[in-house]
């Protein structure tokens, strides 16, 4: 058996079980949050999350300009079109305070709670 | 840069935005996977200076593309580019080239996710690379090469200092026209420090200690070093970035050559730039 044969049998295996471990966590019941953003903040500035449970996050943009809902904590990022709405999800979440922000606008932070 | 850096020092840095650890480290990998949908192209430079005797300077540049598909994963794959410039050394032939060298992929499983209350972060990553032009030597060869790493950092204080832990298993086999095909493995493992001076601006220094065999097993030891350096990571801009790094070998020792350093296996001296591009 060549090198590459070799390499690709214990990679293709170990990539669908890498994957394969993500699936229980989605399977879940999700809980469900959502964020208004206006005049360039986000309202409310926090919200709250149940611990142990993937999360839909609801962002609508009010505003006549798009907006990066984006979050290094949370590993997500989207784009959210003016006056329109997005839905991110998120994995099961440990307790913790995971921050967000605007990444076209550096003073509209929040934070979501997982309590 | 620096009128920046101080201009921010007196900011509160729990203000700032977290950052992504990847590759604010230098040599040493950080936990960071990216965010889910993200996509960056990066260009990423290794070179390594100086043997024994004569001229030595090799590079080998990696045409990277990865992306993250969840919220665990982040895959990569690319092409290498390798350039050699020896001239004058006992052991190695002189050659001046420049050449396509192959092709790799990377798997990363972050394993251990950091909360606000848990500073530690894990990421396990395998990257296979196919070689048709020997890294050290620059003679054309097929190298097949399967390093594994397990890369951890801790966030000693909130948004400002950071701390990276490598653990590293590469074994490879290379086919050689003339000599058949040689097995060896390197195994070692680095710590590293990084500061946050400014939002988009960290300072670092970092330690690695390598060993080297002649067998995939670990069976066969054939000298080790420690190469320690510098690292500076720059943020340009929401979107791009760029990490360096130089390490120098500080101790090393080759069995059956009582000369310090251990140049076979490895160098005096080896650097990296890395210019990467999200969208």
């Amino acid at each position: 058996m060549s090198a590459a044969t070799m390499i690709m049998r214990t990679l293709i295996p170990a990539a669908v079980g890498a994957i394969a471990l993500l699936q229980p966590a989605w399977a879940e019941p999700a809980a469900e949050v959502r964020v208004t953003y206006s005049n360039g903040q986000f309202q409310p500035g926090v919200v709250s999350a149940p611990v142990d449970k993937p999360v839909v996050i609801h962002v609508r943009n009010l505003d006549a300009k798009a907006l990066e809902f984006e979050s290094t904590s949370l590993r997500v990022e989207k784009v959210v079109a003016a006056q329109s709405e997005v839905i991110v999800n998120v994995r099961a979440l440990k307790p913790g305070r995971y921050e967000f922000y605007d990444d076209f606008n550096d003073k509209a932070r929040g934070a979501l709670v997982v309590e | 840069m620096l009128c920046g850096a101080g201009a921010t020092r007196a900011e509160d840095a729990s203000s700032w935005r977290e950052i992504e650890t990847k590759y604010i480290f230098g040599f040493t990998t950080g936990s960071g996977i990216g965010l889910e949908g993200e996509k960056e192209f990066t260009v990423d430079s290794v070179g390594r200076f100086g043997k024994r005797d004569g001229h030595y300077a090799a590079t080998e540049t990696k045409y990277e593309f990865e992306f993250t598909p969840s919220q665990f994963v982040q895959i990569e794959f690319g092409a290498l580019g390798s350039t050699h410039n020896i001239g004058g050394m006992t052991d190695l032939d002189g050659r001046n080239q420049a050449a396509f060298a192959g092709g790799f992929a990377e798997f990363r499983y972050l394993a251990v996710e950091r909360t606000s209350n848990n500073p530690l972060s894990v990421t396990l990553a395998i990257e296979p690379t196919v070689r048709l032009i020997d890294e050290t030597s620059g003679v054309r060869v097929r190298n097949y090469e399967f390093e594994t790493t397990v890369n951890a950092d801790f966030e000693l204080l909130k948004n400002r200092l950071y701390a990276g832990l490598n653990l590293l298993y590469e074994p490879e086999a290379t086919r050689t026209a003339t000599d058949g095909t040689l097995r060896e493995a390197k195994f070692g493992g680095s710590a590293a420090l990084a500061v946050r001076l400014a939002p988009n601006f960290l300072l670092g220094g970092e330690v690695w200690y390598l060993r080297h065999y002649d067998s995939p097993t670990l069976s066969d030891f054939t000298g080790d070093a420690v190469m320690a350096g510098p690292t500076l990571y720059v943020q340009f801009t929401r979107k791009m970035f760029m990490t360096a790094a130089w390490n120098a070998q500080v101790w090393g020792r080759e069995v059956g050559n009582s000369s310090p350093l251990n140049l076979s296996e490895f160098q005096r001296h080896r650097a990296r730039l890395k210019f990467a591009y999200e969208f």
